[in-house]
């Protein structure tokens, strides 16, 4: 059994078919890109994973648990990780507050302790912070910690949020185009972030992307999304001697 | 039977109030997404021009000995009033909201709030706690149809209300400008780049919706002829809550929810204790809001606090 | 010169403060009578001596004169010499836990409170109401300033509070024109007051579930309008309860919100507060405030979040309306409506969203400063909103915004950097 499965998910938007018949099966430990032109519906299949839209149809499954019908906030806390294409962080706290509140789900102490600075308030800070910035550490950003984030220079702000979504311990990290607006230069780098978080945390990871060489150099197996319907999916040189995935992508500048 | 139809008249004339000021307040939404919480008190402002200028005009034409018409005075008073309430209108923009655009919306709806609370304190301070009442300018006639009596009085604000109304939405659909306010309520952010200002659009929707609350002050002056320096705090507060059951930034909306807002405030008065009427009138928006969270004719947003 | 006294004041920890201010009071209560006679003041300045000054201008010399004597100079004279002293005191309590530390400052900021206000029953009256107001403020702060929604319906919790209150106490323990004989003997009272603000307290969180559950389903400024309705189906409903006074109210209400009723109200809720705004579980409502998309998908139950805190917000207006209640012995429903809210928001709108210091800087600022213009009377509502016009435009989200309280480092010693 995969790891994160999903089966023949569909979604409407009033009469709109914006997602149709979707299936994916993530191991652990892999990488899987999702690629497709500008709305084909990959962040509508990346809201559906994660509960904020439920799904019409289908049925989405992390480690053999169902995740219909459950809120976001559970189904992040079941072990699904993820970061927005325009990243969303809380334009007024810091940094480390960022990576400190993901750890939400594993505080331990209850609304008396936090009221009343109990000893275990104080203890569980500590390892909260701690963990913090390790993960800070790890993805570079350990001496912006007491930052504003929107201090922060754009390539920073993408790795404190790829911290951010570590700190609630993913089994599955999903990527909403971790490139957007950046340079050659930076994404080259990004592969580098991308492949040492999954080498130190043995994460599975499904990431979207409009940049094929990103994917390419990362991704074991492609789904390319067009319409809302999955039009292609195999490995790196499978989809790029598709001739499908050609034609839903001639005239895009991006191809390489 | 004839008591239900001399409320109906009643709720008409009490909604007007309400719905001329909600299109205030609903115009400035939706040009800006924020509201004024000024224009209750640009009402009361309103009202009192409005007395001053019936004054002035009654005490001229004593002076000069012509003898004008009440109608024509009443109009005239109006115009006036509704003129340089307007130009309040625009101050009131420009000092506490143009500012403020891109603070968060709490920020200016405090400004909002204070300037109302200046307006009320500058009247006490300039003219007293003396109470004034609005001069009289035409003769009330009571026509009595069928058991049900009306004044003539009442027929004039509901029809000059209607009329004011129609004249916007004209003007809305109509003019250049009307368009122009449209295309901003669509988007304030874009619409900028075509070459209408937001500086423009944004004192004029002020100033528009100034003119109708300074028409409905003249009009409530003339039903309840004692004017006070707080009486903008209940209708306008009221009037805000009229324009969000119409659905936030929606004039339609706005007007309708203003004389539904009537219509159950004289019904409940009618048939329970009128100390139940805020009461029972604020429970049945809450109810409605509860039902229906964007009003009648709003649509979903999702615009956060800007903080 | 002003390099030496930055050097000099700068190295002054807040115990330190203090001890100045203590002298102060003491000198004021063994030689401000005097002083105010010798220098032709009607009495002892109650407020700093701008209520004077702005009575009878002439006075201005004198009033000035007065508060540099008896305030200005005592403070930092102690505060200056006794500074190497009060950071050794500061270090050792460092050493102590945290809570002690707070404890004592608090008891020595208790004294210097109980001294000044023993000078004149105004200055006992305005303290207390102060301490209700930073209550106040505060507690809006949690919902306006740290989760960012807008709520008008702070009036009406306080309402619920000081009604909650009121009852327990003329129920249990008064003879009343409403309730009639007491149930339980008075002496018992002022121990169960906490009870009876507990009750204030857990009222008003009620009153707050009734506005969350239809609010929270959409974000934006649904909920400024529908605590806006509940303040005036609050206000009206209490009108319309015959049981409990209807328009007239109720009076009567024991004599127990004392100053040091009051000002551990005010410590307890300055502590929860902070507390939990800046834990990790309170910090979730500065995401959800920020981008609630993005706090769900960190595992924060939104939901849940949002209603607790709205709820923990009225506990405390509450409770602080209980204490109202009890100060001012009587409570009408048309204490509760726009023009309060108007005098709440400004209060928290001034000092700072999203900050603790912020809120006791902006309900002491705008109650001492409508304390002090008093004698301009209605000018005093010009001044006012004017003043909060301009820190709008200039400063939109407050004064002292998004500060954080470090209790620990406010606490501690400020020793001289060597080589500074």
């Amino acid at each position: 059994m995969a790891l994160l499965e999903v089966s023949n998910m569909t979604h409407y938007f009033g009469g709109l078919r914006a997602v149709d018949s979707y299936s994916l099966a993530i191991d652990p430990g892999e990488i899987r890109g999702l690629i497709g032109p500008n709305g084909a519906g990959k962040t509508t299949v990346f809201n559906l994973i994660t509960g904020i839209h439920v799904p019409s149809e289908g049925r989405v499954s992390l480690n053999g648990r169902s995740l219909i019908g459950l809120r976001p906030h559970r189904i992040a806390a079941l072990g699904l990780g993820r970061t927005f294409q325009n990243m969303l962080l809380w334009r007024h706290m810091t940094v480390l507050e960022h990576v400190k509140l993901a750890h939400y789900s594993q505080i331990s102490y209850g609304l008396m302790s936090a009221f009343l600075g109990s000893r275990k308030l104080s203890r569980e800070e500590i390892r909260i912070e701690e963990n913090a910035l390790r993960l800070l550490e790890i993805f570079d950003v350990a001496h912006y910690a007491d930052q504003i984030v929107t201090n922060l220079p754009y390539g920073a702000q993408r790795r404190v949020e790829m911290a951010r979504a570590m700190a609630i311990r993913p089994k599955v990290l999903l990527l909403d185009e971790p490139t957007a607006g950046m340079t050659t230069e930076e994404m080259i780098q990004m592969i580098g972030i991308v492949r040492r978080l999954h080498e130190q945390f043995k994460v599975a990871i499904l990431l979207i992307e409009h940049r094929l060489k990103f994917v390419m150099e990362l991704c074991g197996r492609i789904q390319t999304l067009v319409f809302g319907e999955v039009i292609a999916e195999g490995t790196p040189y499978d989809i790029k001697n598709n001739p499908k995935v050609i034609e839903a992508y001639l005239g895009r500048e991006d191809i390489t | 039977m004839e008591f239900v139809l001399q409320n109906f008249i009643n709720a008409m004339q009490w909604g007007s109030f309400y719905a001329l000021i909600a299109l205030g307040y609903s115009m400035v939404y939706s040009i800006l997404m924020l509201f004024n919480f000024t224009h209750g008190d640009i009402f009361m402002t309103g009202a009192y021009i409005g007395f001053g200028a019936a004054t002035v005009l009654l005490f001229l034409t004593a002076s000069v000995g012509i003898s004008v018409p009440g109608w024509l005075l009443l109009i005239l008073t109006i115009l006036i009033s509704m003129m340089l309430t307007s130009l309040l209108g625009i101050i009131v923009e420009r000092v506490g909201y143009r500012p403020l655009r891109d603070a968060p919306r709490a920020s200016a709806a405090i400004t909002g709030l204070m300037i109302g609370i200046i307006l009320e304190t500058g009247n006490l301070a300039v003219l007293g706690a003396r109470r004034f009442s609005f001069p009289s300018l035409i003769e009330t006639v009571t026509y009595n149809i069928g058991g049900v009596y009306f004044t003539n009085k009442k027929i004039l604000i509901v029809g000059v209300s209607l009329f004011l109304m129609l004249l916007l939405h004209a003007f809305i659909r109509k003019s250049r400008w009307g368009m122009a306010m449209r295309a901003m309520s669509y988007d304030y952010q874009v619409v900028p780049l075509m070459g209408v200002s937001l500086n423009m659009i944004a004192p004029m929707t002020f100033a528009i919706g100034s003119a109708l609350a300074a028409a409905a002050g003249i009009l409530y002056g003339m039903a309840y002829p004692v004017l006070d320096p707080y009486m903008g705090v209940l209708l306008g507060w009221k009037s805000f809550v009229a324009a969000i059951l119409g659905g936030r930034g929606s004039i339609l909306g706005a007007a309708l929810a203003g004389f539904l807002l009537g219509f159950i405030e004289i019904f409940t008065a009618m048939i329970f204790p009128s100390t139940l009427r805020d009461l029972i009138a604020y429970t049945i928006i809450l109810l409605i809001l509860t039902f229906r969270p964007y009003g009648f004719f709003g649509q979903p947003y999702t615009t956060q606090l800007r903080l | 010169m002003t390099e030496r006294l930055k050097e000099i004041y700068g190295s002054v920890p807040v115990i330190g403060w203090l001890i100045g201010m203590l002298v102060a009071v003491v000198t004021e209560s063994a030689f401000g009578a005097g002083l105010a006679y010798a220098l032709y003041l009607p009495k002892v300045p109650a407020l700093l001596g701008l209520t004077v000054v702005l009575k009878q201008p002439s006075m201005f010399p004198a009033a000035i004169l007065y508060v540099f004597l008896i305030y200005a100079l005592p403070i930092f004279f102690a505060a200056g010499l006794t500074a190497p002293w009060a950071n050794r005191m500061a270090a050792a309590m460092e050493a102590l836990p945290l809570w002690l530390s707070a404890i004592l400052h608090l008891g020595v900021l208790y004294l210097v409170l109980h001294l000044w206000t023993d000078m004149s029953d105004y200055r006992l009256q305005i303290s207390k109401l102060t301490m209700i107001a930073v209550m106040l403020t505060l507690s809006i702060n949690v919902i306006n300033g740290y989760m960012g929604e807008f709520s008008c319906s702070h009036p009406g919790f306080m309402a619920l509070g000081a009604y909650a209150s009121s009852t327990f106490s003329l129920v249990l323990f008064r003879q009343d024109r409403l309730f009639g004989a007491p149930i339980l003997p008075e002496f018992l009272g002022p121990y169960m007051f906490p009870l009876g603000l507990l009750l204030g307290g857990v009222a008003a969180s009620l009153g707050a579930l009734v506005v969350a559950i239809p609010s929270f389903r959409t974000r934006g400024d649904y909920l400024a309008i529908i605590s806006l309705a509940f303040m005036f189906i609050v206000k009206s409903v209490f009108e319309n309860l015959e049981v409990l006074g209807g328009p007239r109210g109720m009076g009567g209400q024991p004599h127990w919100a004392t100053l040091p009723a009051v000002f551990i109200g005010m410590a307890v809720c300055i502590v929860v507060i902070n507390n939990f705004v800046n834990s990790t579980m309170g910090k979730a409502l500065n995401a959800v405030r920020d981008n609630e998309t993005a706090a769900e998908a960190m595992t924060v139950n939104t939901r849940r979040t949002k209603m607790t805190a709205f709820m923990f917000g009225a506990f405390w207006a509450g409770v602080a309306g209980g204490l109202y209640a009890h100060e001012l012995r009587y409570v009408n429903p048309s204490s509760f409506g726009i023009q309060s809210l108007a005098e709440i928001l400004a209060m928290v709108y001034f000092g700072g969203l999203n900050s603790v210091v912020g809120s006791v800087v902006g309900a002491l600022s705008i109650q001492m400063l409508s304390e002090a213009l008093r004698p301009l009377e209605l000018f005093k509502w010009i001044i006012i909103p004017l003043l909060l016009i301009l820190v709008m435009i200039f400063r939109p989200t407050g004064l002292i915004a998004f500060r954080e309280l470090n209790v620990k480092r406010t606490l501690g010693p400020r020793v001289r950097k060597s080589g500074g």
